[in-house]
């Protein structure tokens, strides 16, 4: 199948689809930008109102599972990257095997997360008025919970998402779908999961780094 | 029509360009980038300077993932506007929103009201006041006492 048989009616060519294609994208994106852009106003706010608690807040949190957590989304940004490469080059069990690796530092970020979550359950550091903690006593610390567990866990939603949208992409590229040199759909599922990263890179020293 | 279409074909031939050591290159900054952040919050600088470090070494971090990992560097200008206005509105918000509580009666924002509790007018300014008692409070039926030159109105039933 060559590359001009995925060309929808509507479209004179090639080119103006994928250019059409991209725009869309990145009109979803901007609309998930201002998804979380809501929750980083929250956040900027109360950070405002309760500088000194949050910074409290922020000990509470294992720097380590968050710099670990950077590096694994980072990394998996540069296979997913790197995978698009190879579904360009015609290389498509490359660029599944690439996607693989995606998968699987996806799943290490999940389980460091899960970790972390399972930690501030049992010390009672929960969201609004489930907060429980002993050694945390400060107005606003329920508050910092809240958009921590708001903010991760959107941003980890989104990561499952995006791992759906990967393992499609993944088995699609292993079938030899885009050895044709129509890489789209791998360049756009790719875009998702930089968004992702993109969120984190910002959340990282937003949340761990006070 | 036909100009158009020229410009998406350069634009589809400069995406597949990048060559792989590319993106090795900004993963190698990007991992730089997290190490400096990191040390850089454990030096603790003066407080709007740790924050503002903070964000400026994410905004270059994001800015190399967005450039070079989602190609905008190579992506036509409709791209670039769609992007960068998302980020201008996302600024709006923020900006306007802290902005909005950073120039209030300070005890209006929410955490200090209880303040403004604990102080209920009194009949004279000139008088030395202390923490009410209990029943004094102005919503309270014992707050109605002789002697008091502002008359209350009945509460609501």
């Amino acid at each position: 199948m060559q590359p001009e048989a995925y060309v929808a009616h509507h479209f004179p060519n090639l080119q103006q689809q994928e250019h059409a294609a991209r725009l869309g994208m990145w009109l979803f994106l901007a609309t998930e930008l201002l998804l979380f852009g809501g929750l980083f106003t929250a956040y900027s706010v109360y950070r405002f109102l309760y500088p000194a608690t949050f910074a409290l807040g922020s000990e509470h949190l294992s720097v380590a599972a968050g710099t670990v957590n950077t590096i694994v989304l980072i990394t998996s940004s540069l296979t997913v990257a790197l995978a698009f490469f190879y579904a360009h080059h015609g290389r498509g069990k490359a660029a599944a095997l690439s996607l693989l690796v995606t998968l699987g530092f996806a799943l290490v970020f999940l389980g460091i997360k899960a970790w972390e979550w399972t930690h501030d359950f049992h010390e009672g550091l929960l969201p609004g008025r489930y907060f429980s903690s002993k050694e945390l006593q400060a107005v606003g610390a329920p508050m910092f919970f809240t958009l921590y567990f708001l903010l991760t866990g959107l941003h980890g939603l989104h990561v499952v998402v995006g791992m759906c949208v990967l393992t499609y992409v993944m088995i699609q590229a292993w079938r030899g779908v885009y050895d044709t040199g129509y890489t789209t759909t791998v360049e756009l599922g790719g875009m998702y999961w930089h968004l992702v990263d993109l969120i984190w890179i910002f959340l990282y020293p937003l949340l761990y780094l006070i | 029509m036909a100009h158009s279409t020229a410009d998406s074909s350069t634009e589809h031939e400069q995406v597949g360009r990048a060559g792989a050591s590319r993106y090795w290159i900004v993963w190698i900054l990007l991992l730089v980038l997290t190490v400096a952040t990191f040390l850089l919050s454990r030096v603790h600088l003066p407080s709007p300077f740790h924050l503002l470090v903070a964000l400026a070494i994410a905004c270059g971090k994001s800015a190399l993932v967005v450039l070079f990992f989602m190609h905008l560097w190579d992506h036509g200008g409709a791209n670039r506007i769609v992007f960068l206005t998302s980020i201008f509105f996302v600024a709006l918000l923020v900006g306007l929103v802290v902005l909005d509580n950073a120039t209030r009666f300070d005890l209006l924002n929410p955490g200090r009201g209880a303040t403004l509790q604990t102080e209920p007018p009194g009949p004279d300014i000139l008088t030395p006041r202390y923490p009410p008692e209990p029943g004094s409070r102005l919503d309270m039926p014992s707050a109605v006492e002789p002697g008091r030159d502002v008359p209350i109105p009945p509460l609501p039933k």
